[in-house]
């Protein structure tokens, strides 16, 4: 019965692709089919189902999740708010001696504001419209400049505290309660703020690394204008870039230090945004109410999208799926690092297809239980998985963000410029994955010592939690 | 990837248009006053949806008020995130379908492009009413006991006794009422994309 449920993965997969509906209709028509089929051949109860409302009520008064809107909204005001603009234009008068200014200012707004934005494809669209005509009007070529603009898109991913991250933070976190819950292992739990940690050195390796990969590729074009020529930002303007940069440190430096949960720091930076609109006089002609509208419809989609992965994962948790896919890993021949490459290599397969939010919510929740039950070092994993995420997204021709990039360029892009402007990036994200799986003690620096388990073998684990879960399920206590 | 770019999101919700129907004979007038009622309801959507596109603000007041209570006041940090809570789970409740009407809903048509135009209308009129009708009538059903029990007793927050928690149950019922609702308009008037 295990297996009937692996069936709901192509199925989804097929009704994305082939009827064109969104995600979170797809996910729920495949859970809705899988139930009724089961029911009907009494492969499930009804009263396993339940648990749906109190799933959803889950969602709702999940406190991180209240980040999810606020993020938006930074990322909506970011939009609608000239603050991108002044910053590339401050940007690249400030980094003139270096002869890369506009890609270097266009690398370094997306590390700024990328994290603020919540998504990749947001970032795109942002920095799209910031970055990409003022490279072409510094004779940047349109492969170099959209390799630039995709790159700069997915540090959002890794440079904490983004959406992403605090998604993926709080998947790993219950899937890491789960595996400690099957394997009794002793040690304590992650938490977001080990994530946040964990992914700041990578973060700053590559960050390093691309900055001079940018510089040296910006020196190569040659094309830049002189120094002269590069309009000339007014004071006021020095003094938005100035204060946007300081509070934007602060705001990551006050997360990552522990001094500011998550959401609160998103919050700040909503806040600030929007005195910042509201004081500077950007809030006319109905942009409030765009703003607004934005805000909501966003949010909303990505909530839908939570609320079809919790009906999917359900419907494929009564089929009891999940634990056939525990066993499968905890099955697999090889040492840890077999069991590793194999879900990592299917998550990256995966990134070409689904975007971040739709791995976070439907695949990490089915694959990291198991996966933590071989390799007990929670952090080194949530960052190898967003190292990978971020990497394929940049895998010309189907990576998320190349995907974007052409869809917001104007004109059509050669396959093998553009791959040949990417090829730096992918092999400095290369070396600092590479380095990452050969140094764990990079992310995990004596956060969470988790212990293997202690006695029994995995195996042994998984069927008492299937036992118990079968005595929960024969007295009909509907969980949460 | 998004539907449309965050751009196009700044039509009004407004209503979708339905043409008049002659009313020459009972079934017409039949079919007429329920396309009516439709046209009515989705303006009232509308309404209440708009209206609610503020509540993001207070959300991300409180949430910012947040430690500056805890930390300088020490007090009320508590209650500033309970009534968040209450604001953020509302926001949501009425944020699902609102995205739907904004088309906003993340999806791909990689292969689904190379549909007849006509095919891809019917999926996008008919799958909403087909998948999302069960869905929302399941879960209204399912949490009727608990959410009506907590609604009676207008339940509190259990950590910290605050009132409103029995608001964050009945956004359940919100959202899915809103959800069967515009499954049913979208559905019957077939003037949107699904979503």
């Amino acid at each position: 019965m295990e297996t009937i449920g692996l069936g709901m993965f192509p199925l989804l997969a097929l009704v994305i692709l082939v009827s064109g509906i969104p995600a979170w209709l797809a996910l729920i028509a495949t859970a809705l089919i899988f139930a009724l089929g089961g029911i009907a051949f009494g492969a499930l109860t009804l009263p396993v189902l339940t648990a749906l409302p109190y799933r959803v009520i889950g969602l709702l008064e999940h406190d991180l999740l209240q980040a999810l809107p606020l993020y938006v909204l930074m990322g909506v005001l970011l939009n609608h708010l000239p603050l991108s603009a002044t910053l590339f234009k401050v940007g690249r008068r400030a980094l003139a001696f270096t002869g890369a200014a506009p890609q270097l200012t266009g690398l370094g707004l997306g590390v700024l504001l990328a994290p603020m934005n919540g998504s990749v494809g947001a970032s795109v669209a942002m920095l799209g419209r910031t970055v990409t005509p003022r490279l072409a009007a510094s004779g940047v070529s349109a492969e170099r400049s959209s390799a630039l603009v995709a790159v700069a898109s997915t540090f959002g991913v890794v440079v904490p505290p983004s959406l992403v991250l605090i998604l993926l933070a709080d998947t790993m976190m219950r899937a890491h309660t789960e595996a400690v819950n099957v394997t009794h292992a002793a040690g304590r739990i992650i938490n977001t703020q080990d994530i946040f940690l964990g992914a700041l050195l990578p973060a700053a390796a590559l960050l390093a690394l691309h900055l001079g990969i940018t510089l040296w590729q910006g020196r190569n074009d040659g094309k830049g204008l002189a120094p002269g020529a590069v309009e000339k930002p007014a004071w006021r303007e020095w003094l938005t870039a100035l204060l946007t940069i300081v509070f934007i440190g602060g705001l990551l430096g006050a997360v990552v230090t522990g001094s500011l949960y998550a959401v609160e720091a998103a919050a700040t930076g909503g806040v600030a945004l929007f005195l910042f609109g509201l004081l500077s006089g950007h809030f006319k002609r109905g942009v409030l109410k765009a703003v607004l509208r934005d805000t909501m419809a966003i949010s909303g989609s990505l909530f839908a999208l939570l609320i079809g992965a919790t009906t999917f994962t359900l419907v494929l948790r009564a089929f009891e799926t999940d634990r056939w896919i525990a066993a499968a890993l905890s099955g697999l021949a090889g040492g840890e690092m077999v069991v590793l490459a194999v879900v990592l290599g299917g998550l990256a397969a995966c990134s070409f297809v689904l975007d971040a939010f739709e791995i976070i919510f439907v695949v990490l929740p089915v694959v990291m239980p198991p996966l933590l039950m071989r390799v007990p070092d929670a952090t080194w994993v949530a960052v190898l998985t967003l190292l990978i995420l971020q990497t394929s997204f940049m895998v010309p021709p189907f990576g998320y963000a190349i995907l974007m990039v052409r869809i917001h360029q104007a004109r059509l892009l050669s396959n093998r410029r553009l791959l040949a402007a990417l090829l730096p990036y992918l092999l400095a994200q290369l070396v600092v994955v590479l380095a990452v799986c050969a140094f764990p003690a990079i992310v995990s620096r004596g956060q969470a010592e988790v212990v293997a388990p202690v006695e029994g073998s995995i195996a042994d684990a998984l069927a008492e939690d299937a036992r118990q879960s079968e005595l929960l399920q024969s007295q009909q206590i509907p969980g949460k | 990837m998004l539907e449309k770019p965050v751009e196009d999101f700044i039509e009004p919700t407004a209503g979708l248009g339905f043409p008049p129907v002659p009313d020459s004979d009972m079934s017409a007038q039949s079919i007429g006053i329920g396309r009516r009622a439709l046209a009515r309801l989705d303006r009232l959507l509308a309404v209440v949806m708009d209206s609610g596109m503020v509540l993001v603000l207070p959300v991300s007041l409180l949430l910012f008020l947040q430690w500056p209570l805890r930390d300088l006041v020490q007090a009320y940090s508590r209650q500033a995130n309970d009534l968040a809570q209450v604001l953020f789970a509302l926001y949501v409740s009425l944020a699902l379908s609102f995205a739907t009407r904004q088309g906003t809903h993340l999806a791909t048509d990689v292969l689904a492009r190379h549909l007849p135009p006509a095919w891809r209308q019917r999926i996008a009129r008919w799958a909403p009413l087909l998948v999302l009708m069960p869905w929302a009538v399941f879960i209204l059903a399912a949490s009727w006991g608990s959410v009506s029990a907590s609604l009676k007793q207008m339940e509190g927050f259990p950590d910290t006794y605050n009132p409103g928690y029995f608001l964050i149950k009945f956004s359940v019922w919100l959202l899915a009422f809103l959800v069967l609702l515009q499954a049913l308009i979208d559905g019957f008037a077939g003037k949107r994309d699904a979503g």
